[in-house]
């Protein structure tokens, strides 16, 4: 076959090709060009906004409750020394907290959680196991309580908020210092002496052991404000009772509490 | 405490999930009740109108529950990765999805709960416990959850009344296919290898979810009406 009949073949083969598109395929259906054109499709009922990303400050601290009574120890490993055991409840009804300080794994890959837990100043500061707690919660709150100018100041994000003149233990009972955390919160209580609030804290004090429910260090308001500011109580931290009610607005559970 | 006696009663305290999945199985409310739920409704019906004019759609009684049914689901997501974000404990290319899938996760929220308003059902609490905090586990739990995603906004493709209600749950489910995909690549198991994906049924979502006792009671940190004991 010559070139010029070769071309002309080709050339009928794509005009027959052409043919079938625009008017139907061999195989009976019809070709696209001769569909009648689709309807737009509906709009959305909404759009989702492009991805942001988090923007969070990171967390003066972090605090988890305590899901089921579980010995604090030594390092993270089962076979670590124990240096106490947290209860799930406070003595006072609520859940027992412990702030979250890092983590580790063991050799078997089980995750452990570095705390600072309720005792003694230093007591229940240890390893506990991940299965232990309960969900995290950051705060973004820290409150300082200065023994030697009997003032309480409330840092967000480290700038302070509000200050606030106190009571702390006298030289009989001192409140302990060192780092600690907010565990509780009470109201609707029938006690005067307390104010209408009070905080329960992550600390009790070394010198009333034998206080009922452990002596815990409270931060709460009070029945005699001509008191303050000065060494006037059993450990805890007194404020007028007006104060304490705007602490209770501005301090969330979990806050940490520096004595110095 | 036992890992295998939980029930998700115990688990969805504050009961958002069953809310949400209970009320789908609600006989479809009569006109005169859509009419009054839309006079109740007005936040999320105002919510609604406030939509460019082209997308206006009031959910109505079932679609509203199953948007709230999906809200509770990217709850789930975007608590998972915003957490991961937050313990800043993951390496290389999990951490750096890990940013990517929240900050979508938290859109797909934000956008739900605009649409539904008022009645947007309330944001359980959560407790991941630990998977947040290490590579594997966090990987393993991001490809059940994505593929559960994946299955359960199929599962409820066919029963969502309002067709652009249907276009835009269709468009996140996409979304969510593309993170199962990435997720799975990432723990090292095939992205795409079945021809046909089977959708989940609402008890299936439900059991997935209640295995994964991740749905905590919240924390009770106050009390009222109990006299301090402490030091004074």
């Amino acid at each position: 076959m010559s070139l010029r009949a070769l071309a002309a073949v080709a050339l009928a083969a794509v005009g027959a090709g052409l043919a079938v598109v625009l008017v139907g395929r061999d195989d009976g259906t019809r070709g696209i060009a001769a569909e009648a054109p689709l309807p737009e499709p509906p709009a959305p009922a909404f759009t989702v906004e492009a991805p942001q990303p988090l923007d969070e400050p990171a967390p003066t601290a972090r605090w988890s409750a305590v899901l089921a009574p579980v010995d604090v120890r030594d390092a993270p490993s089962r076979t670590a020394a124990t240096r106490t055991t947290l209860a799930t409840r406070t003595p006072e009804g609520t859940q027992n907290l412990v702030l979250v300080r890092g983590r580790a794994v063991d050799e078997a890959g089980s995750l452990w959680i570095r705390i600072a837990g309720p005792g003694l100043p230093g007591e229940a500061d240890g390893w506990v196991p991940r299965t232990a707690l309960g969900e995290y919660h950051a705060v973004h709150t820290r409150l300082v309580v200065d023994l030697e100018t009997y003032s309480a100041t409330l840092l967000r994000f480290g700038r302070p908020l509000a200050r606030f003149p106190v009571g702390v233990g006298d030289e009989s009972s001192p409140t302990p210092r060192g780092e600690f955390y907010v565990r509780n919160r009470l109201t609707r209580y029938a006690d005067d002496f307390y104010g209408p609030l009070a905080f329960g804290t992550s600390v009790r004090s070394p010198y009333l052991t034998d206080w009922p429910d452990g002596g815990f260090v409270g931060i709460h308001g009070t029945n005699q404000p001509e008191l303050l500011p000065g060494r006037v109580s059993h450990g805890c931290i007194r404020l007028r009772n007006d104060d304490i009610l705007r602490l209770a607005r501005l301090m969330p559970v979990g806050t940490p509490l520096t004595i110095r | 405490m036992s890992d295998t006696d939980l029930t998700l009663e115990q688990l969805d305290r504050d009961g958002a999930l069953r809310e949400a999945i209970a009320k789908l199985d609600e006989a479809q409310a009569t006109r005169a009740d859509l009419l009054r739920r839309a006079t109740v409704g007005s936040a999320a019906f105002v919510a609604a109108l406030a939509l460019p004019a082209s997308s206006r759609a009031a959910p109505s009684g079932r679609d509203r529950d199953i948007l709230n049914y999906a809200l509770t689901l990217e709850y789930l997501q975007s608590a998972f990765y915003t957490e991961t974000d937050l313990q800043g404990a993951l390496r290389g290319k999990a951490r750096r999805a890990s940013t990517v899938l929240g900050a979508v996760e938290r859109a797909h929220v934000k956008a739900l709960r605009k649409v539904l308003g008022s009645a947007a059902v309330a944001k359980p609490t959560f407790n991941f416990k630990g998977v947040t905090e290490q590579q594997t586990p966090f990987l393993r739990t991001a490809v059940a959850f994505e593929d559960l995603a994946v299955a359960a906004y199929k599962g409820q493709a066919g029963r969502i009344q309002a067709k652009p209600l249907l276009v835009a749950a269709v468009s996140i489910h996409s979304v969510e296919a593309r993170h199962a995909a990435w997720m799975r690549y990432l723990f090292g198991i095939t992205p795409a290898a079945e021809a046909f994906d089977e959708p989940l049924s609402r008890p299936e979502v439900e059991a997935i979810v209640a295995k994964t006792r991740f749905i905590a009671a919240r924390t009770q940190t106050s009390r009222k009406g109990r006299r301090p004991r402490l030091t004074g």
